[in-house]
């Protein structure tokens, strides 16, 4: 890479004022909805003791609404503490979270599932320039060197259907979608050069279940893979145990999975399942027109059944 | 005098082990990841970065079969695996908080039950421990009693000097006799310069203070406010040095199969679900305490020791941002 590209690169992508200001529409938003007794709690980011990360914060009472912050640490889907498998932790009544546009595909996505209600949340929406990849350095303002793969192809920055929007976007940079790249390289491999490609990412893979337990999607009380009597899926670490669980994980999110791509990011063995979900999103809609979370309505085609459905592949 | 090696050496030393038949385990690039794997040669050795997963598993696989069975004519003939037939190795590039880790893991391995699949690779294993020039904002080494020179858990120690190369100190007869036996690759000097290593920065820890907290509060509304957030994978306990939680599976068709060994977490919910239907850890924080418990007050109650060497890994890749640094520096304050 030459020294131009280096400078084009870490040019940042919005100005740390930005984040200031965002941050503090957020603070005086959750500080308004909590004492007028508008929602019982608001889920949120808040700042972690290293330098440019953040984690999820569950905020209930005004005087700490403060601790909010919005920045490109902000990482997380909140979405996921909304589901099932995370029942009780925002407690009962209606709900405040902070969301950035890929978030409220998961929120709609989990909607038209009827998980949750939209009556039940006040989504506070916020216009995202992009957050910072895994393992990128955070010590610089975000720029397109330090930014998620996921985020280069955004096309959701400035979120819909939210309640209030805080921030307006200066305009961003086109950058190569790395990620669309990447699959386009995969799909040009011959079946066996794929196999290898994802026998070798799969044999890393130590079973943390860290993609699982971050999906907003995976919310399932009983797990097909926890399950060993009987036993579908093996369960220890093995290859045909992992092979078998991410291709379970992938089949399993075709047509309900909204992008947000919490399972790459949360992998420790930097598993690019990502590049599953897209070509499984891919298919979806070239075969059924289906885009997860577009709408809050549509169940995805996989989840529902119509008496008129094509059966003709049943021999 | 002591003794140096240079880096050449160094990588001559393991071509040199492995053409001797002993197995050479470091750290080795693959892609984005580095990882303690066999070395097919010194070349791959690459001590740039803290492995991103611990070298426990060089004694403590992430998954092993511990037996095997076969249906025949005449019933069902189970095959023990004999772990005296596991081989001679050499783990080298071990940092101070994974070397460390090792003899804080020898306790619960040879308390009641003595674990020969653990204790086996113990013996069998001389570690080369690094000092450590790399610390980041996640390690804490130093908060915990130890440093990023401290040699805890290895049999031989080298300390990166300024000249190029490494300082080589034997604490064991397993690393004198490493040393004697590769005789020409080390040489002796009066004069070598260490690097200045990278003490991580931050609060340091008073574990008995800690731990007297722990005794006091299992019932504490700070359990909940950690730990509401845990997405409950076992990602901090897998890539900790010290987390050695592990389930025992039957796995294979019923003419025949293996029994395996591997790697549990008490992040996750059905770790303690009893058959019964009853799950005495119902809800996140309840495993959350558990796991800061374990490491700072039931080991430390049990072997006097702590089940945490401060590498930082449970920092860096906890998907939620939960900061085990951070929560220790709150119990701290009481």
């Amino acid at each position: 890479m030459n020294n131009t590209a280096q400078k084009h690169d870490a040019t940042p992508l919005v100005a740390e004022s930005y984040y200031a200001a965002v941050t503090d529409a957020l603070r005086t938003e959750a500080a308004r909805l909590l004492s007028e007794g508008v929602v019982t709690a608001v889920i949120g980011y808040k700042e972690g003791r290293r330098h440019g990360t953040a984690g999820p914060a569950i905020v209930v009472d005004p005087a700490r609404a403060n601790e909010l912050i919005f920045s490109a640490a902000c990482v997380n889907n909140l979405a996921l503490y909304l589901t099932k498998a995370k029942k009780g932790v925002a407690g009962t009544g209606k709900i405040a979270i902070v969301a950035k546009g890929c978030d409220l595909r998961a929120l709609a996505g989990l909607m038209a599932e009827s998980q949750i209600r939209r009556e039940d949340l006040h989504i506070i929406g916020v216009a995202c320039a992009g957050v910072f990849g895994s393992g990128a350095d955070r010590r610089e303002p975000l720029s397109a060197g330090n930014l998620a793969g996921k985020c280069r192809e955004c096309s959701v920055g400035a979120p819909e259907g939210a309640d209030i929007v805080i921030g307006t976007l200066p305009p961003l940079p086109e950058l190569s979608p790395v990620e669309a790249e990447e699959l386009a390289r995969l799909e040009a491999m011959t079946p066996a050069e794929r196999w290898a490609f994802w026998k070798e990412n799969f044999a890393r893979c130590i079973r943390c279940f860290a993609c699982r337990q971050v999906c907003p999607f995976c919310y399932c009380e009983q797990c097909l893979c926890d399950r060993n009597r009987p036993q579908a899926v093996e369960t220890t670490p093995r290859p045909a145990g992992n092979m078998a669980w991410h291709i379970v994980r992938a089949m399993h999110l075709a047509g309900r999975c909204a992008g947000c791509a919490e399972c790459e990011r949360a992998c420790p063995m930097d598993i690019p399942l990502n590049l599953l979900n897209r070509k499984m999103a891919r298919e979806l809609k070239e075969l059924y027109g289906h885009e997860a979370g577009l709408t809050p309505v549509e169940k995805g085609p996989l989840v529902i059944y119509r008496e008129d459905d094509d059966q003709s592949f049943i021999k | 005098m002591p003794k140096t090696i240079t880096e050449q050496n160094l990588r001559l030393l393991i071509d040199s082990l492995i053409k001797e038949g002993t197995r050479v385990i470091g750290p080795r690039r693959t892609g984005t990841i580095t990882l303690y794997e066999p070395l097919a040669r010194g070349e791959e050795l690459d001590l740039n970065e803290l492995p991103r997963r611990s070298a426990k598993e060089v004694f403590f696989p992430v998954c092993e079969n511990i037996l095997s069975f076969q249906r025949g004519e005449e019933g069902v003939k189970v095959t023990d695996i004999d772990p005296c037939a596991f081989p001679e190795t050499v783990l080298i590039g071990a940092r101070p908080c994974d070397a460390a880790a090792a003899p804080v893991l020898d306790s619960v391995f040879s308390w009641d039950y003595k674990d020969e699949f653990f204790l086996q690779r113990r013996r069998k294993t001389t570690v080369i421990g690094l000092a450590c020039t790399t610390a980041d904002d996640a390690c804490f080494c130093s908060a915990v009693g130890l440093s990023p020179a401290d040699s805890k858990g290895a049999d031989l120690f080298l300390t990166p000097v300024r000249e190029g190369g490494y300082l080589c100190e034997a604490l064991t007869d397993k690393g004198k006799t490493l040393i004697t036996s590769h005789a020409r690759l080390f040489a002796e000097t009066s004069a070598a310069a260490p690097l200045s290593l990278n003490e991580p920065a931050g609060v340091k820890l008073d574990l008995h203070k800690i731990k007297g907290w722990l005794d006091e509060n299992f019932e504490s509304p700070i359990w909940k406010e950690i730990a509401d957030r845990c997405a409950g994978c076992g990602s901090c306990a897998f890539l900790c040095p010290a987390c050695h939680c592990f389930d025992i599976v039957d796995e294979g068709t019923e003419a025949e199969g293996h029994r395996r060994k591997f790697w549990d977490a008490c992040g996750f919910g059905k770790f303690t679900d009893h058959a019964s239907g009853h799950n005495p850890r119902d809800a996140q924080p309840k495993r959350y305490r558990n796991r800061i418990m374990h490491k700072f007050k039931y080991y430390d109650d049990k072997f006097g020791q702590t089940l945490c060497t401060g590498c930082g890994r449970c920092i860096r890749w906890c998907p939620v941002g939960i900061d085990i640094k951070a929560v220790l520096e709150e119990i701290q304050k009481g």
